[in-house]
């Protein structure tokens, strides 16, 4: 007998036949619809950040596949209920137990295996596209935990409760905890008891996460731990499905005494308390662990103490993509991350009209660099910084723009965005300040002359409102005066302007120029 | 269930009963068979939990994040109302009984009756984002893809299809699509969205009432 005519043996045949007949299948065509719409849409809307990307495991593919596996693994578990065959199939040989997780893997593999697919399509894609880093593991292995888990609960809900609305239900109660979840981690505020972080379902990171640090896995342990634990904690339960059910039913004493009397061996019984008191010991140790969360002092987020390792604190060493531009004939280098080269060529041309504005002035930059949203656990925003002095920005913040590098919705803006930022820290900064500092908003004057500056290289100032570095709100003779100096500093020659400037950079710093002194 | 559970013989003999108790015996037995009963039950969950959700915010107050967890209530209500048209008979009924076509037509809008005045309960009192208008077309036309689902897939895995469509239209929600056949994420005042929606439910009731859902004597997968 050749090996490939060999019988297989009786649970591979099980598993087999299965996985046959298994309703996931059916449905796959569905779930992949949905996924294209709901996670690859929105990862293509990310740049390809391989953090920022790989987040739409969590935050949008699990959400998608929790309604299915919960629903279908509900629907297999209910099927000797559903089939009024619990008595019939009781007489075989094999163990409730044994027949139950067949029919769980059976689900659950076909539910992997999309899942894995799902992500493999993402990564890929992701892969051709990133200019820097690699795929990080943490997201899937929550993913993966969390469909396993979600497949787990419905198909126990399946045969403790079966019926024809078990499946929709319990995947309506799996989305609900979801959202439930979700809404929990977006509203976390240090200082309050972090069990939110237990839930998978968050908002995206900010765009350069796991790029200047690595991202601490603690959150993510804590919840695969916690969603193993319920899954094996379940998993035992099955085990005792058979008892429980003659439980429910028994009436007095002597009947409990009788439904444990038959049934399954007390090996199986005292196997399926040993993995329901482990599964419970691991989801409370995931829960305890999760309310000793502190916010991260380094690269922001959450970090759990009993988890962190300080390894993960260390900043991951810098790789710039850099460029240099020739602006009235000396250079001028502007540098991004390598994770962000796709967008270097863009900044360059967004703040080379700029730069031949102001090259040669006291204090104007002579380079710009893209430098860590994130520093200390505090926000960084952009400015000047070092001697001489580079403008720095984070891909996160340029000037009062937010989420520069997260795409390009609107070009123009986008280049705006860029060049106010530079000159709202060229015209409120002290050169060589030390470290950014965000631009300081002050007064009529430098507005003015922003908007005649960014007028001259052919930005309209209204693309960004026109009145950023003003506090709050001008009044209607402080916007005529600002118009007004607008105007007059625009018709000057751009050597008038340069020679004006020269002589009153400092003052207009200091905001001892008023609108009116502008020529 | 068994049909000797539900189909008990008739305590008087069929020619001594009146046509209107016959009316409402075959109108109950039907219904039965569905499980209409516990269906009712599983929409007053929905409604519970709608009320739940509102009451102690487990979703955002405004914004497009506010429509989500509604929406899944009322994919959840119309997953409910597309299961409840699976059948344990089969063909058998359908060449025994000429009512049946209008049996499964007044259930399918008794339900969706239902379902919307039983989220709308839920809702009362609490701050709905959209109101019940929005709430009520959604239910209407994820009703409507339960039923033509059911003419695929069956009864008992009718609920898929609301339940994909709802997944989708939470990214359609949050993309702020605007086309009306997103009617979930539309706005009370769109009327494409209301004609898509009612279009939606008038194709699946009709295919419904005339087709019936697919039925095997014994469920395969």
């Amino acid at each position: 007998m050749s090996a490939l005519t060999m019988p297989l043996p009786g649970t591979a045949r099980a598993l087999r036949l299965e996985l046959k007949r298994n309703a996931v299948p059916y449905l796959l065509p569905l779930l992949a619809a949905v996924f294209y719409f709901n996670t690859l849409r929105t990862a293509d809307g990310f740049p390809p950040v391989w953090t920022l990307r790989a987040s739409v495991i969590s935050a949008h593919m699990l959400f998608e596949f929790s309604a299915f596996a919960g629903g279908l693994a509900a629907w297999a578990g209910s099927r000797e209920g559903r089939r009024k065959t619990l008595d019939l199939v009781a007489t075989t040989s094999r163990a409730a137990w044994a027949r139950l997780s067949i029919a769980l893997a059976g689900t659950l593999c076909w539910l992997l295996l999309a899942f894995l697919a799902g992500v493999a399509l993402l990564y890929g894609r992701t892969a051709f596209q990133a200019t820097w880093g690699g795929p990080p593991l943490w997201p899937v292995f929550v993913g993966a935990a969390g469909v396993t888990v979600v497949s787990v609960i419905g198909f126990a809900c399946g045969v403790f409760f079966p019926g024809r609305f078990t499946a929709p239900l319990v995947a309506i109660g799996t989305l609900l905890l979801y959202q439930a979840g979700m809404h929990a981690a977006q509203s976390l505020e240090p200082g309050q008891a972090a069990y939110a972080l237990l839930s998978p379902a968050d908002a995206p990171p900010i765009v350069d996460a796991g790029i200047y640090h690595h991202v601490p896995p603690d959150r993510a342990v804590v919840q695969v731990m916690l969603m193993a634990g319920i899954a094996v904690g379940l998993l035992g339960a099955l085990g005792l499905a058979p008892d429980l059910r003659r439980l429910a039913t028994a009436r007095s004493l002597a009947s409990v005494r009788g439904a444990f009397a038959r049934g399954d061996s007390w090996l199986l019984r005292t196997i399926a308390v040993v993995l329901i008191t482990c599964g419970a010991g691991m989801a409370a140790t995931a829960v305890s662990l999760a309310g000793t969360a502190q916010p991260d002092t380094i690269a922001g987020g959450w970090e759990i103490p009993a988890l962190h390792s300080s390894a993960v604190d260390r900043s991951l060493p810098a790789a710039q993509a850099c460029t240099s531009l020739n602006v009235a004939g000396s250079a001028f280098q502007v540098c991004v991350h390598k994770a962000f080269s796709f967008d270097l060529k863009e900044v360059a041309a967004a703040l080379k009209p700029v730069i031949a504005e102001i090259a040669g002035l006291p204090g104007a930059p002579v380079g710009a660099s893209e430098v860590a949203s994130i520093s200390g656990g505090q926000t960084v925003t952009s400015g000047m910084a070092g001697h001489p002095p580079v403008f720095t920005f984070t891909a996160d913040r340029v000037g009062l723009m937010f989420g520069q590098f997260l795409g390009m919705p609107d070009p123009a803006a986008w280049r705006a965005g860029f060049q106010m930022g530079l000159l709202d820290a060229f015209l409120t900064s002290q050169p060589g300040a030390g470290h950014p500092a965000g631009p300081t908003r002050s007064g009529a004057a430098q507005q003015a002359v922003e908007n005649a500056l960014l007028t001259a290289v052919g930005t309209s100032p209204s693309e960004l409102g026109g009145g950023q570095m003003l506090n709050g709100r001008p009044n209607a003779a402080t916007s005529a005066a600002i118009s007004a100096a607008t105007r007059r500093f625009l018709a000057l020659s751009a050597s008038a302007r340069r020679a004006w400037l020269a002589a009153h950079l400092s003052a207009l710093r200091a905001g001892t120029i008023t609108p009116a002194q502008i020529p | 269930m068994t049909t000797t559970e539900v189909l008990k013989p008739p305590a008087a003999p069929a020619g001594s009963m009146r046509p209107i108790s016959a009316g409402i015996r075959l109108t109950w037995l039907h219904l039965r068979t569905r499980r209409v009963p516990a269906g009712l039950l599983a929409l007053a969950v929905c409604g519970a939990l709608l009320r739940a959700a509102l009451h102690w915010h487990w979703t955002f107050n405004s914004g497009p994040y506010a429509q989500q967890v509604p929406m899944i209530i009322e994919a959840g209500a119309a997953a409910v109302i597309a299961v409840t048209v699976h059948t344990p008979f089969g063909e058998t009924e359908g060449s025994a009984g000429r009512y049946l076509p209008y049996l499964r037509l007044l259930a399918a809008i008794g339900l969706t009756g239902l379902a919307i005045l039983a989220l709308q309960l839920g809702a009362v009192g609490e701050n709905l984002n959209e109101g019940v208008t929005v709430l009520a077309r959604t239910v209407v036309g994820f009703t409507g893809l339960g039923l033509l689902c059911s003419l695929i897939t069956g009864g008992l895995l009718a609920w898929t299809l609301p339940m994909g469509y709802m997944t989708f239209c939470q990214y359609a929600l949050l993309e702020a699509w605007t086309a009306p056949w997103t009617w979930p994420v539309r706005p009370a005042a769109d009327h494409g969205a209301w004609i898509c929606s009612c279009a939606v439910f008038a194709a699946g009731l009709s295919l419904f009432t005339i087709l019936g859902p697919r039925s095997r004597l014994s469920d395969n997968s």
